[in-house]
């Protein structure tokens, strides 16, 4: 494989930097900060686009939508904020969790949020209509979601209860499979065959979606109590993972070697991470800073 | 009428004429209309003065504030766009124009500004801790004159100190002004005047400058204050003859001597009065008699004339005897000056140079000062004895059993008119009250007669055996049969109020397994261990030792909402259906009995049933009615999982409760805990198919409760009926189902026992256990709805009487109908056994008997 290099450091100024997000394109990223506002950068040329404010409390994530025209973002004042990117205004504000939102996503239209959060709730937003309550609510989980992730017709979500769920919208049916650890983070690889679980016990966990069992587990980085995030990259060779140890491990999925650790900032833990949808490149954010790997072009 | 005209011209009217009346008109009564209140407005025409009630003066209303109301706060408001102005808010914002003015609370004049006023006090100064304690010298040598820009003025213009201002003046008419001069105070008598030796000298000066030179006005004498000398406010004089108004009521004409008002006076045929109104009288009264003025015979003890001249001025001669020229002799003593003594030093005060202390490390030489006067030194006991409280006994460590019973009734009243809750005995018992367990912990936790040792005690007893029959103890012997029952209906409503958090409420909290930091998010928070129930010990190992998959996956029916699967492009699951299951959902409604009745038709036991009967019909029941029962049957697949763990749970449950045993008065939950717990034994006897369990039985229990079981009752009767109709009856009996105490009784048995026996009822025995069976209806009837029956009894009652009275119709039923026999026993234990009992063959009844006699 191709080395990494740091492309790009940016300095968000948001004291702490929750979560960061590629968009749809992957040309911007989206940073949710502490100081309850969430950043449009473009990490390529290191520009902030523009901040929007309006929370509450801290965004704890945020999606762009396919078209990239709007952000949903969900935070620790327990609102989910769907945003005009150009405006930087608020368009609706839905307020119908009991707890801070830790985890939003967009479907595949964007027509629709799905946010999950503290309260043990997964709720499905209609960001079509002006309807401010929930579509549904799905109140399976019986601790925090810490994960959503949503397919054309799947949401995955994970859970502290040591649970991960597979909605099936087409069937009808809901597939929970028990991991026997805190999941952190889950995401499915771009083929949606497998899903891949951030476990609290420091490991990651490959699971066969149809089947739900293990077919490979990941060892190396450290979770300690952080919701480590993790990505795969665009051609689903290889998982990304952040670690306490503030460095960032690169694993081969079907070895489940660490081929490489890319170190950010040495004892401070690299929580987030988003992989570019298509490029062989990644964000990762620790602490107020993200950085932007990828392969040096040539001309440069 | 041709002259009105002239009319008109000559005559003058006054006033308005009335209108004049129609003739057919009646005069309307008019209301009376009071003339339009008098208000006293500002300038601005709004009114000035309000009720006193309404806040007084222009107080909030009418004022100039903010709105017609007055002063209206305002709102922060602060949007993206515009931000909040930071404004900064002075004490005029919130007052009145009229406020400002010259007679407002906040009046705003020209004033000379504080450096140019001349009345500069020397500020208190600090002095630095030097070496020279004290004002530093140089400070006091060297001292900034300061002369207002008033006198730097004068000067420039030529005037000197102790001259007057004005144009100057010649020496004539200086000495017309100097008579003509107003005198405040004291003044010199004019016949003193003219014999000063002095005024030759100005008449022979005066004929020097009198034609050219120009001399200053003489200086402005001082007004001399005179020495207070009441304790009124100052600048007040108390009310005295003289009226408010300044002048004497009855005042006569304008004689020197006469006028009696103290600040008249006559001056070369100048009078110069003083006079004025003190307070004023209204706002609307114009200068009007005096109203205050009293009467006195001082004013009308004068003379015409005056008092004669020849007493004056021989009074002055005798006064100016010893008296150097140009003084007189004071006619009133002068009032001796109040000494006021110095203030008394504290008790250890040590004088020193200011700033004697040089740091203030240094050590001081007098201690510090106790905070209460001392009073921190005395003990409680010594404090109370000042006081003169009798002191308190000690509470000793052994309980109060060893004390007199004198002293324990002082002690007792003492307690109980502060704390009411704990004594010193139980005080390291309990820090809480604890949940699970009821009436025992009453009495250790409360003590409501705590005044009254022996009242506690049958109290106590009261609670120990409530439920217990038995009555009558020893102690309760003592009183009177009236007084007995009051007691307990006093315990009754005691026990009832003080009772800890027991039964229904009880098992809805639980202690809190972590220190409540809710203040702190910051502390760590243990990591969950708990599964919530999810997982199963199975699910447990299986994750444990890797093998995920099969073990750990569990599928549950989920049904996306329609617009969830509209907005992801998907096919709606379920279709039509959806709708109409939504419709039948029932409202959760949350009430207390909804609660009560989910412990015994809660989804676990549910669960359990229905876990029983898989295999058999049951299931495709299950599958037909999904539609309906859809909750309860998604709820099915996972409350499987779980049941073992509840059994478990309920396992210990029941121990306990044997532990506790009968004698304790069960709440409302326990029994129905334990219904459903015997419900689940009796599950588990029934193992076999039961083809006669039909769709209708299936919704029964699940939505039929208790309460309802009249109509199954009757329904079960008529079942009965149905059954024994291969047995002869009696055609002109009334088939009317029994009522009232016929009720539980099964007269159809009883009639083919009769006649398998075909004899009449003579056989007392027989008639006995029908009485038997009837007392056990009762008593379990009230096993229902009343108290629980002491365990003894219980068993008495099915050892000696059912028991037998089973035997028999067991035997009866064996040989009228094989399979479809209701038993005695089984009908009248209970309600929700009936329902699947009734089919159940006589062999398992017999082992659930035999397991009943187990117990």
């Amino acid at each position: 494989m191709t080395e990494l290099e740091t492309l790009a450091t940016i300095k968000c100024k948001q004291q702490v930097v929750r979560a960061v997000r590629f968009n749809v394109d992957g040309v911007y990223c989206l940073t949710c900060g502490a100081d309850k506002k969430i950043n449009l950068w473009n990490p390529n040329r290191q520009i902030l686009l523009k901040t929007y404010g309006g929370h509450a409390n801290e965004v704890l994530d945020a999606a762009g939508s396919c078209d990239s025209s709007h952000i949903i973002s969900g935070s620790a004042d327990k609102s989910v904020i769907l945003w005009d990117v150009t405006t930087g205004q608020p368009i609706r504000r839905y307020r119908g969790h009991a707890s801070s939102v830790t985890c939003i996503k967009f479907n595949e239209e964007s027509s629709m949020a799905v946010s999950g959060s503290i309260d043990n709730t997964v709720a499905f937003w209609d960001v079509i209509s002006r309807r401010q309550e929930p579509v549904q609510v799905l109140k399976d989980a019986k601790d925090t979601i810490t994960s959503i992730q949503v397919t054309d017709h799947e949401v995955l979500t994970t859970s502290v209860d040591c649970h991960v769920r597979l909605y099936d919208i087409r069937m009808g049916k809901m597939v929970s499979d028990y991991i026997g650890h805190i999941v952190t983070f889950g995401s499915l690889t771009r083929d949606g065959q497998c899903y891949i679980l951030s476990c609290a016990d420091s490991t990651i966990k490959l699971f066969d979606k149809d089947s739900g069992e293990i077919l490979n587990t990941f060892v190396g980085h450290e979770s300690k109590d952080y919701l480590l995030e993790n990505a795969v990259n665009a051609t689903d060779s290889h998982i990304v993972s952040g670690s306490a140890t503030g460095e960032i491990f690169y694993y081969d999925l079907i070895s489940s070697i660490c081929v490489k650790k890319y170190l950010h900032s040495k004892n401070r833990p690299v929580v987030s991470i988003t992989h570019h949808p298509t490029d062989n490149s990644f964000i990762s954010a620790c602490e107020d800073e993200i950085k932007l790997w990828g392969i040096k072009e040539m001309e440069e | 009428m041709s002259g009105s005209d002239s009319d008109d011209e000559n005559v003058i009217r006054y006033g308005t004429p009335l209108e004049p009346y129609e003739e057919d008109e009646l005069p309307t009564k008019r209301k009376f209309q009071e003339q339009a209140d008098q208000f006293a407005v500002d300038a601005n025409g709004r009114r000035r003065f309000h009720g006193a009630f309404t806040g007084g003066f222009s107080a909030g209303f009418g004022n100039t504030v903010g709105s017609m109301e007055g002063w209206t706060p305002s709102t922060f408001k602060s949007s993206r766009s515009e931000k909040a102005q930071v404004s900064n808010r002075r004490p005029e914002d919130f007052m009145d124009e009229e406020d400002r003015s010259e007679f407002g609370i906040a009046p705003r004049l020209l004033q000379t500004h504080n450096e140019f006023s001349g009345q500069k006090r020397p500020r208190q100064r600090t002095y630095y801790d030097g070496p020279i304690p004290g004002e530093p010298v140089l400070q006091q040598l060297v001292r900034a004159v300061h002369e207002t820009a008033a006198v730097k003025m004068l000067r420039a213009m030529g005037w000197r100190e102790g001259q007057g201002t004005g144009e100057r003046l010649s020496k004539s008419q200086k000495k017309m002004a100097k008579k003509q001069h107003k005198v405040y105070g004291c003044y010199m008598p004019e016949e003193l005047k003219q014999d000063r030796p002095e005024s030759e000298e100005d008449s022979s000066s005066s004929s020097e400058y009198d034609f050219d030179t120009l001399f200053a006005p003489d200086d402005y004498e001082p007004y001399i204050l005179n020495r207070k000398d009441d304790r009124f406010g100052l600048g007040y004089s108390a009310l005295s003859r003289h009226s408010v108004l300044g002048n004497l009521t009855g005042e006569y004409g304008s004689e020197a001597g006469s006028s009696k008002s103290h600040l008249n006076m006559r001056d070369k045929g100048r009078k110069v009065s003083i006079r004025g109104q003190a307070f004023g009288v209204g706002a609307f009264e114009a200068d009007d008699e005096d109203i205050y003025g009293t009467e006195d015979m001082s004013h009308y003890d004068f003379a015409i004339g005056g008092p004669s001249p020849v007493n004056e001025k021989k009074q002055n001669k005798d006064t100016s005897k010893n008296v150097l020229p140009g003084f007189v002799k004071a006619v009133k003593p002068v009032p001796s000056v109040p000494a006021h003594p110095p203030p008394a030093l504290p008790r250890d005060y040590v004088p020193s140079a200011a700033g004697a202390r040089r740091s203030r490390f240094e050590p001081t030489t007098h201690k510090e000062r106790d905070q209460g006067l001392g009073r921190h030194e005395l003990t409680a006991e010594a404090r109370g004895t000042l006081l003169g409280e009798t002191p308190i006994k000690p509470f000793p460590d052994p309980p109060m059993e060893t004390q007199t019973p004198p002293q324990k009734e002082d002690l007792t009243k003492i307690l109980c008119r502060n704390i009411n809750f704990t004594t010193t005995a139980e005080k390291k018992e309990l820090d809480f009250i604890s949940i699970a367990d009821t009436g025992k912990e009453v009495q250790k936790v409360f003590r409501p007669f705590a005044g009254n040792m022996e009242k506690q005690a049958r109290y106590e007893k009261y609670l120990e055996d409530r439920g217990s029959t038995k009555e009558g103890d020893n102690s309760t012997d003592k009183l009177s049969q009236w007084e007995r029952e009051r007691e307990l209906v006093e315990f009754e409503q005691a026990a009832k109020l003080y009772r800890p958090l027991s039964g229904i409420m009880g098992d809805r909290f639980t202690h809190a397994s972590e220190p409540d930091d809710a203040l702190n998010p910051l502390t760590a928070v243990a990591k969950s261990s708990s599964n919530h129930g999810l997982a199963t010990k199975e699910q447990m190992d299986a994750a444990q030792r890797g093998v995920y998959g099969v073990m750990t996956r569990l599928q549950t029916e989920w049904r996306p909402e329609s617009l969830v699967s509209k907005r992801f492009n998907l096919p709606q699951v379920g279709g039509v259906r959806l709708e109409q299951q939504k419709e039948d959902k029932p409202k959760v409604s949350y009430s207390i009995f909804s609660y009560l009745e989910s412990s015994v038709h809660d989804k676990d036991s549910f669960a359990r049933e229905q876990s029983k009967f898989s295999g058999s019909k049951s299931m495709s029941i299950n599958t037909s009615k999904v539609d309906q029962t859809k909750t309860v049957d998604r709820n099915l697949n996972t409350e499987n999982k779980t049941s073992d763990l509840n059994v478990d749970q309920s396992k210990r449950v029941d121990h306990t409760q044997t532990v506790a045993g009968f004698t304790k008065r069960m709440t409302v939950a326990e029994m129905f805990l334990k219904e459903s717990e015997e419900n689940k034994k009796q599950g588990v006897e029934v193992t076999e198919t039961i083809n006669k369990f039909d769709k209708m039985d299936l919704y029964k229990s699940i939505f039929l409760s208790d309460s309802e079981d009249e109509p199954l009752e009757a329904k079960q009767q008529t079942s009965d009926k149905t059954d024994f109709i291969d047995v002869p009856k009696n055609i002109e009996r009334n088939n009317s189902p029994p009522r009232g105490i016929f009720a539980n009784i099964n007269f159809d048995e009883l009639n083919s026992w009769k006649r398998k026996d075909d004899k009449p009822v003579t056989n007392p025995s027989n008639a006995i256990d029908i009485k038997k069976s009837e007392t056990k209806d009762s008593s379990l009837e009230e096993e229902m709805y009343g108290p629980k029956i002491p365990e003894n009894i219980k068993k008495r009652l099915l050892s000696e009487g059912s028991s037998s009275n089973v035997k028999e119709s067991i035997e009866v039923g064996s040989s009228s109908s094989e399979d479809s026999w209701v038993d005695v026993n089984e009908l009248k234990s209970k309600k929700t056994k009936k329902k699947k009992s009734k089919k159940h063959k006589s062999k398992h009844k017999k082992k659930s008997k035999s397991k009943k006699k187990d117990r």
